[in-house]
């Protein structure tokens, strides 16, 4: 009982047992983070980033991205693209009329039928700096 | 005018969303325990396997060894489905959520170009709610329903088919077999069949009276649907339901009370939080439990059901149904399931006031509105009956290879390699 009595604890500011609280027409709701974040919306995917290649570019090993499947492929974005092992994180190019993948060390290679651009990273959240 | 659009091995392409080596594999997704196959890709079908084969014995086949089996995911399917539904919403003034994978839209009086909306319909489904749909078009909803299946079967086509102009429908309707038809149940085929009558254009040669007689006005209904006459309305509300049901069958087989107590408990606080989201109160409630009817296990089946007070208090309902079960449950047996229904469903505002109430309304509603509230915010289970043992107990669900809630876990989400 002890647990659910906390959780239903509704004090906002406003109704007070005492000096009658001058907040109280004026009180609003927090901060909604995840209203911001929007995360109903049907195209974004948040995805969890594993390793340091993207450091230099602001993106941390273990950072939470917001992906947009419904975003267009923009030159220099960074994008989640399915590879036929796996998903990466890699920024995409646009070059002699194709599109490349440019991961950090290494060559750019073209987006080929087996690669496919699966959504472009738009938000990042990070819960720990 | 109708469309229906219907995601292409849904549960498979689920998976696939997230997982980029299953792509061009055979891929099956089992049902709960990992019984049974219930979704299958064309390369799972190319195979041979068929739809409803248990898969332990499926499995051990040299031609199916390449096949991925996958347990059924519930929590990301529904997810993908309301996914699909939303890009669909964005585009079409109503959609009908028909099933998990199959929505009808209504595209009365929308002056365009059908089968070129259709297919920029499907690109933008499969690149934002990731699923690979086909997309049928009709004056009813049985011929888009018949024309999506039409789509379905040309694997290389465009994954549109369009029957609303008569003259198509007349030269499809000569080589389509009456069982791909919606409604059209295998007792009816088969009744249609010993007359000759196999294909749709032959059925509807038949006289309407003949039509009637033969399959009832639920037949006469299908046979002016596919004439293009509507009888199949639009719906934009679910049904109100008209029982509930929580049931399961065990990972491994229960001896002991408490075993059986734990999974009553736990089943009862499902289905009474399922009731209070659709608003109903249940009135009468069957509690059931059998043995394995296909091993040799000494069999025992028996169910009891009674009337309730009407509620939806998990407290009191988990109290009337442990009663029950106890009262069923005899030791020395290896029950393989059990489950609770209940029957008498009202709507909450509809239920009479009690005369001799047990249970004050007001503190109830309040307590299951914190229970809710709690669990939805925190997690299911987070705050639960006595007895209600987490997933682990043993008794719970079989799922050998379960893929991630990627999309409705915090700790689950997609991880992507920065390279």
């Amino acid at each position: 009982m002890f647990m659910l009595r906390s959780f239903m604890n509704t004090y906002q500011g406003d109704e007070t047992t005492g000096f009658q609280s001058p907040a109280q027409d004026y009180i609003e709701q927090i901060i909604n983070l995840a209203e911001k974040l929007d995360l109903r919306k049907p195209n974004l995917y948040p995805v969890r980033v594993k390793g340091q290649a993207l450091t230099e570019r602001g993106i941390r090993d273990g950072d939470i991205l917001i992906a947009n499947a419904a975003a267009d492929p923009i030159h220099g974005k960074v994008c989640v693209a399915m590879l036929l092992e796996e998903p990466i994180l890699a920024t995409l190019l646009f070059r002699q009329g194709i599109w490349w993948l440019q991961p950090s060390r290494k060559d750019a290679f073209p987006v080929s039928e087996q690669i496919e651009v699966w959504a472009i990273i738009e938000t990042l959240v990070r819960l720990k700096i | 005018m109708f469309g229906l659009i219907d995601g292409n091995s849904f549960y498979c392409s689920c998976e696939r969303a997230f997982d980029p080596t299953l792509r061009n594999k055979p891929v099956v997704v089992l049902s709960n325990n990992d019984g049974c196959v219930i979704a299958r890709t064309h390369e799972a079908k190319d195979l041979g396997l068929k739809m409803g084969e248990p898969w332990h014995l499926a499995k051990k086949r040299p031609e199916f060894r390449t096949i991925i089996a996958k347990s059924s995911n519930y929590a990301l399917y529904g997810d993908m489905s309301r996914r699909m539904y939303q890009v669909l919403t964005d585009h079409a003034p109503r959609v009908e959520p028909y099933s998990i994978d199959e929505m009808f839209l209504d595209l009365k009086g929308m002056n365009i170009d059908v089968v070129k909306w259709s297919s920029d319909l499907r690109s933008k489904v499969r690149r934002i709610a990731k699923i690979p749909t086909c997309v049928g078009i009709g004056q009813t909803k049985t011929i888009a329903k018949l024309a999506n299946a039409v789509a379905k079967m040309d694997r290389n086509g465009s994954g549109v088919c369009d029957l609303s102009s008569p003259e198509t429908r007349k030269v499809a309707y000569q080589s389509i077999p009456l069982e791909k038809v919606w409604g059209m149940g295998r007792a009816s085929v088969k009744k249609l069949e010993a007359m000759k009558i196999l294909t749709v254009s032959d059925f509807l040669t038949m006289p309407e009276d003949h039509v009637r007689e033969m399959l009832t006005v639920t037949g006469l209904r299908t046979y002016k649907e596919l004439q293009g006459l509507s009888c199949h309305a639009f719906s934009l509300t679910a049904p109100t339901k008209k029982s509930l049901a929580c049931t399961r069958s065990f990972g491994r087989a229960i001896t002991e009370w408490e075993d059986m107590r734990q999974a009553i408990v736990t089943y009862v606080s499902r289905a009474a939080e399922k009731m209070r989201r659709h608003n109903l109160s249940g009135a009468a409630m069957q509690v059931f439990m059998h043995t394995n009817r296909f091993n040799n296990d000494p069999s025992y089946a028996n169910q009891v059901t009674f009337q309730i007070e009407p509620t939806d208090d998990t407290f009191a309902l988990i109290s009337s149904a442990t009663k029950a079960a106890r009262s069923i449950f005899r030791q020395g047996y290896r029950y393989s399931k059990a489950g609770i229904v209940f029957v008498d469903l009202f709507l909450k505002a509809e239920v009479p006031a009690q005369m001799f109430s047990t249970i004050d309304p007001i503190k109830s509603a309040k307590l299951m509105n914190a229970l809710d509230s709690v669990n939805l915010k925190y997690g299911r289970n987070t705050i639960t009956a006595g007895g209600v043992l987490p997933e682990s107990g043993g008794w719970s669900m079989k799922r050998g290879n379960l893929s991630p809630s990627y999309t409705t876990q915090f700790e689950d989400m997609m991880s992507v390699i920065a390279i």
